[in-house]
């Protein structure tokens, strides 16, 4: 087990206290059942030990660790997906989710169909995402390939379908895990200017990447797990 | 060699154009190595002495290297050599500002001014100078004429935005590095120095927006800036809720059950045929065994016995057995969406009822055909048949919660279906039981069921409504039993299942 240390520090020089706590995490701890059963002694892993976090209302945090340190557990905690073994979270009354990113689709469906499903995954109303079929054709730049079955796509294909589909999403607090690449160059580049609207609008937003260099462009403040 | 030796060769061999060996020295310029800069204008002044660089750019990095003498003659025979050119006078007077003699320098800018009127580099530098001054007034009024005159040039519109950052008026600076970015959008100062300009404000935010908005471009930009443009992404934006309203929950259901059956028939050439294809070969093989080859029973009527029972129990089987393992099956949803696991059980139950139906209605001709026909009893089959869906809406959503807990249990499922299927009388009728195990028999809520069916379909008579409504009853007690269980396990089982 590692011992597992919160750094938290300001990515830019200056810090500013966007004002109040949404969100509240007090000792929270998350491990996960490795073995065991019956006749055997059950081992852990710890993925999250003693964490003590606030998330300020507007602010863009960036969650930065090693493989395996617990970003993702992070965001499935904030999220409501788990709840911890240890400690609390408290949310002060808004709306949380996770962008993911092609959840649910089939490939035997067509992109129309998993544009459906996949949406009303995501908390949309069905309505909701029927009323965007048509932005959602022309920001994934499927063209008629949108009535065709998903398994005849390339990942490429794929995953803007996938992106064009989350993002119409405004929670209060949003949290992205690696989603910032996504496609071909092209894409990314339309995908991440997007994503950056987000991330520079006053929605609160916890972005979770390897890599140290986006984190300092685009957060306010960073944890390292 | 002496000098005029020098000029005599480069007129005799070709030397290369002067443009290309300028780089040579500028080269050094540019990594600030000053002395090793003077040295190349030194040797280029020997090729090219009519060459205007050759001796202002030395006076420049001889100011650098702060040989003020030196510096002054290059320049002043610059001034002297070429009357035309305004960059030697300019440099003249940077170097006079350099030696602290802004009174010399202002005299030397005033000759510039009257030999080259109007020019864009004696306005610009005018301002600076007037800057230097703290001649604000005057400073912007030079740049004004530079802006006026040579608007479709990036240096004055630069020099106007510096001015304020000068003047640390850091939201004036926004502004003007604002039109920069309109007027020149490719040029870097308009992003990166506006950037400075807003960390200047403390607004880090507008800072790295500034420095993103270089490489996604001023329209990104524009896109916070524009209130009325907000307004329409608001409007197309959506908050999901916290916690999905049950009705949408049911929508949901029902529309994954029903893309799954539409994927499920995609898979094969015949599509939703074998809907109708499948259960009609089950019955064939039914009828050729029991129907014609045993001739059991009495012959007709044992088949109708035989179908009107294992025709909803199938239904039943099935449904338990592909529900079974649908949490775990749902485990990768679950990590990526907050949804009830109640929502895996469910879609199953949902697209096994939608397979369904189509083999009702074949049961239904089956008997027509057999000599049963039509009747008012046949209104009864549809609350059995909502009250059977009930019934497996919660032992399927019951199986699939335990499943993830102990997966041992789905190798005891298929057993339990089997012993279930003896214990319903598929295939004997009550009447064989001895009287003291009717209540236990009928306490098999599904035996209870297959026997309201047989009452309506085969014996015209209505079902026995307190046997339904103890089922129902059971139900409705296991259903608001399971609901709490599903709220408490919502959060354990993502985790439960990796």
């Amino acid at each position: 087990m590692s011992a597992i240390q919160l750094d938290v520090s300001p990515a830019s020089p200056i810090i500013k206290q966007k004002g109040e706590a949404i969100i509240s995490l007090q000792n929270v701890g998350v491990r996960y059942k490795q073995r065991g059963g019956l006749f055997q002694k059950s081992q852990y892993y710890q993925a999250l030990k003693d964490l003590n976090l606030e998330i300020y209302r507007g602010e863009t945090l960036g969650v930065v660790g090693r493989n395996g340190a617990g970003k993702s557990t992070l965001l499935k905690l904030i999220a409501g997906i788990i709840k911890p073994d240890s400690g609390s979270i408290t949310n002060h009354g808004v709306t949380v989710s996770l962008l993911a990113l092609g959840a649910g689709f089939e490939s035997e469906l067509s992109g129309v169909d998993n544009a459906i499903l996949g949406g009303m995954l995501l908390g949309y109303r069905r309505a909701q995402i029927e009323a965007r079929l048509e932005d959602i054709r022309e920001f994934a730049e499927l063209g008629d390939f949108m009535d065709q079955p998903v398994k005849t796509y390339s990942t490429g294909m794929r995953s803007r379908l996938g992106f064009a589909v989350a993002m119409y999403m405004t929670p209060d607090v949003l949290l992205l895990d690696e989603v910032l690449s996504v496609g071909d160059q092209h894409f990314r580049k339309k995908a991440e200017a997007e994503m950056m609207k987000k991330l520079h609008s006053d929605q609160t937003v916890l972005l979770v990447s390897h890599s140290e260099d986006q984190i300092k462009r685009v957060c306010d403040r960073k944890i390292a797990l | 060699m002496s000098q005029d030796n020098i000029s005599e060769l480069s007129q005799e061999a070709a030397l290369p154009p002067s443009e290309k060996v300028v780089q040579w020295a500028l080269a050094a310029m540019a990594q600030q190595q000053w002395a090793l800069a003077a040295e190349r204008w030194a040797v280029l002044r020997q090729a090219y002495p009519e060459l205007p660089a050759v001796w202002i750019q030395a006076g420049a990095c001889c100011r650098h290297l702060e040989q003020w003498e030196t510096s002054q003659f290059f320049l002043e025979t610059a001034v002297e050599r070429f009357p035309d050119n305004p960059y030697a006078l300019l440099e003249l007077a940077t170097l006079e500002q350099a030696r602290d003699r802004p009174v010399r320098a202002g005299q030397l800018l005033e000759l510039a001014r009257q030999r080259f009127p109007n020019q864009l580099p004696v306005l610009l530098k005018s301002a600076d100078h007037a800057l230097d001054q703290s001649d604000d007034t005057v400073a912007l009024a030079y740049n004004s004429e530079a802006r006026k005159k040579y608007s479709a040039d990036v240096t004055p519109w630069v020099q106007y935005a510096n001015i304020a950052m000068r003047q640390q008026q850091w939201s004036v600076a926004l502004e003007r590095w604002s039109e920069v970015r309109q007027r020149f959008p490719q040029h870097p100062a308009g992003y990166n120095r506006a950037a400075e300009a807003a960390s200047q404000l403390g607004d880090d935010r507008k800072a790295r927006q500034l420095l993103l908005a270089r490489e996604y471009g001023q329209e990104w930009l524009e896109s916070f800036e524009k209130p009325e443009e907000d307004l329409q992404i608001l409007d197309n934006k959506i908050s999901p809720p916290t916690r999905r309203h049950w009705l949408a929950f049911i929508d949901l259901v029902w529309t994954k059950a029903r893309l799954n059956l539409k994927s499920e028939a995609n898979q094969n050439h015949l599509r939703y045929l074998w809907w109708i294809i499948d259960p009609m070969l089950y019955m064939a093989v039914f009828y050729l065994v029991f129907g014609l080859l045993l001739h059991r029973g009495g012959g007709g009527d044992f088949i109708v016995f035989l179908l009107t029972g294992l025709v909803p129990f199938q239904w039943f089987a099935k449904t338990v057995q592909q529900s079974s393992n649908s949490i775990v099956a749902g485990q990768g949803l679950m990590h990526q969406v907050r949804i009830s696991p109640l929502f895996f059980p469910l879609v199953g139950v949902l697209q096994n009822t939608g397979k369904q139906l189509p083999v009702f209605a074949l049961l239904l001709g089956f008997l027509t055909l057999y000599g049963l026909p039509p009747n008012i009893y046949w209104l009864a089959f549809i609350p059995i048949v909502l009250l059977q869906f009930f019934l497996m809406a919660i032992a399927s959503c019951f199986v699939a919660m335990l499943v993830p807990f102990v997966r041992d249990l789905s190798n005891l499922i298929p057993t339990g279906i089997q012993f279930i299927l003896f214990c319903s009388g598929v295939f004997y009728s009550p009447d064989t039981i001895p009287e003291q195990w009717h209540s236990l028999f009928f306490a098999n809520p599904m035996a209870n069921i297959l026997y309201q069916y047989r009452r309506v379909l085969m014996d015209h008579q209505w079902p026995d409504w307190s046997g339904m409504g103890w089922v129902l009853l059971g139900c409705l007690l296991a259903g608001v039993l399971l609901l709490w269980f599903y709220k408490r396990v919502e959060g354990i089982l993502p985790r439960v299942v990796v």
